[in-house]
């Protein structure tokens, strides 16, 4: 599979939903595959609110991208058909300007002044990315979660540039419940005494265990009762390799472990950053609330996948945007997969997941 | 052309329509449909290689077991709605057409025959009937309701559902002149393009 990861500089800068303007702005972009000549193959694959632009193949330490198992030669995104983009998001910590990237005018760290960002304006991020490239449009743009917020919003904003879009384990907003759920997940990152206000860089500090228990609530809500009782069960964790002496069970041990890998990675700001782009996200509001209005406009074919195990977007959500689509005339088809790993199925591939993402693009 | 209800479906739907079709298998219908009358179709099915045919053919299909019920498509409207050899295998399937005939203006429906004299013949000899329009053995079959040619046109008098046309088969499932002099012994199916009063 051929693959190249570049950093492209976008000194005309954008103004971003808020009114606020980044005077220039940075994404770090991996691509797999070839462009063809017509540059009628190309593909936006957008990350969910921790990935980064690193979504297939293994990196030199050996670790592989978060779409790895959809995305490659013979793969339901096939590499051999395909030329995939896969930016990592504006606002983010992997290459691309956020809040631990240097501001131009102040050469200072953004830190927690970095300006909100909404998936509207990683479209209009992308969007330039799709014309620095010199592409007209996207075959079409997939992503899950998070993702699958920005594949529905790039098929809104911009439908003469994208001829199809899969919406995965995705939601036309935020709940209720999934608001609640970031807010614990943004308190302990604020209340741990190392944030400083969100200054914590400025202080040579980090917000570790804030974020650390931040991530491990969360990735309680990526995976589904049945999933996590068929892995770990009531086994209580061998002493030997127990991550912490606190730990009694098995699944604590593995929340640990996850919860210290991603405290090591992850920027808090950018927690932040990111949660709050998930809840804000209502393509609807300007539109009376009224979501079939907002995809009235809409010209890709839309696929809406759903997984059964997921309780964070479950399968009704889906159904909501299809029914939606629907009723505006919109080409749109609706797939409900057996996936068992609760969110995080629409990571991992199986037969009919594949088959029916290879179809709808193929078609 | 693999689908028998393709050329008589055709006669009945104007071009441009917006067809819906319940059950829609591969999907063939519904692109044969597109080809011909140039209709926007969606299709709702249950069995997963039906639903990757549909995509293949880039036909907007939604996947989903009608007997949950159809009160989701309440706000929806369309022109035509198809019911082909599924009725029967719904729990309340007039409940079923009562609801499709509130989102769309006509449905066209098929009825496999109890009262088909081959049906009768089989009882007669003490055997459940087997034929093209009831291929499957009484342990495998998803009928649940069957009737006679009789007993569904009572129906639609009851619930008020005019049949505007209707069309009966022979026993290769075609349309059959002989079948329609008395269809409630002779046709081995019939197909009902339905609307209400």
């Amino acid at each position: 599979m051929k693959s190249h990861r570049e950093l492209h500089t976008f000194s005309s800068g954008i103004i971003l939903e808020s009114g606020e303007a980044l005077s220039s702005f940075d994404l770090m972009v991996d691509t797999y595959g070839e462009l063809n000549s017509n540059k009628s193959n190309a593909i936006l694959v957008c990350h969910a609110f921790s990935g980064s632009h690193h979504a297939a193949g293994k990196n030199d330490d050996g670790k592989s991208g978060w779409w790895d198992e959809l995305i490659g030669p013979n793969k339901a995104i096939d590499t051999n058909k395909f030329f995939i983009v896969s930016p990592n998001n504006l606002g983010s910590c992997f290459g691309s300007t956020g809040p631990i990237s240097i501001c131009p005018e102040t050469n200072e760290l953004y830190g927690k002044s970095f300006p909100a960002i909404t998936v509207l304006d990683w479209v209009n991020s992308q969007e330039m990315l799709l014309s620095k490239l010199e592409i007209t449009s996207w075959a079409c743009v997939l992503g899950g979660s998070l993702g699958g917020m920005q594949a529905l919003q790039w098929a809104i904003t911009f439908p003469e540039k994208i001829k199809r879009a899969g919406v995965i384990a995705a939601a036309a907003k935020a709940s209720s419940q999934n608001i609640a759920l970031n807010e614990v997940s943004r308190e302990s990152i604020r209340k741990d005494i190392n944030f400083h206000g969100g200054d914590y860089l400025k202080n040579n500090t980090f917000p570790k265990s804030g974020l650390k228990a931040a991530r491990m609530l969360a990735h309680i809500t990526y995976l589904s009762e049945e999933n996590m009782d068929k892995r770990f069960g009531r086994k209580i964790q061998d002493i030997e390799s127990r991550v912490d002496e606190l730990v009694d069970y098995e699944v604590e041990n593995y929340l640990q472990y996850k919860g210290e890998k991603f405290s090591q990675v992850f920027d808090a700001n950018t927690y932040i950053l990111m949660t709050r782009a998930m809840d804000d996200f209502d393509p609807a509001k300007n539109f009376n609330n009224e979501l079939k209005a907002a995809l009235k406009k809409v010209t890709a074919k839309l696929l809406i996948v759903g997984f059964k195990s997921d309780w964070l977007f479950p399968p009704e959500r889906g159904k909501e945007i299809q029914l939606a689509a629907m009723q505006s005339g919109v080409s749109s088809s609706y797939l409900e997969l057996d996936g068992q790993q609760g969110h995080d199925s629409f990571l991992f591939s199986n037969e009919r997941y594949q088959k029916n993402i290879e179809a709808f693009l193929s078609s | 052309m693999n689908n028998p209800l393709t050329n008589i479906v055709q006669d009945w739907i104007q071009p441009l329509s917006n067809v819906i079709d319940f059950g829609c298998g591969d999907g063939s219908l519904l692109q044969e449909l597109r080809e011909h009358k140039q209709t926007i179709g969606y299709g709702i099915e249950i069995d997963p290689e039906g639903i990757v045919s549909c995509l293949k053919k880039n036909i907007p299909v939604i996947e989903k077991n009608i007997d949950d019920g159809i009160d989701e498509f309440s706000e929806c409207s369309f022109d035509v709605a198809i019911m082909a050899s599924s009725i029967q295998c719904l729990k309340e399937p007039n409940v079923a057409l009562d609801k499709i005939l509130n989102l769309s203006d006509k449905c066209i429906v098929t009825i496999p025959n109890l009262g088909y004299w081959r049906c009768r013949l089989a009882l007669l000899l003490g055997r459940m009937p087997v034929t093209p329009s009831l291929p499957s053995s009484w342990y495998g079959t998803e009928n649940i309701h069957l009737c006679t040619i009789k007993d569904f046109e009572d129906l639609c008098i009851k619930e008020g559902f005019i049949i505007e046309d209707s069309v009966h088969l022979n026993k290769e499932r075609s349309k059959s002149g002989f079948a329609a002099i008395a269809p409630n012994l002779l046709s081995s199916e019939g197909v009902y393009l339905l609307a209400r009063k």
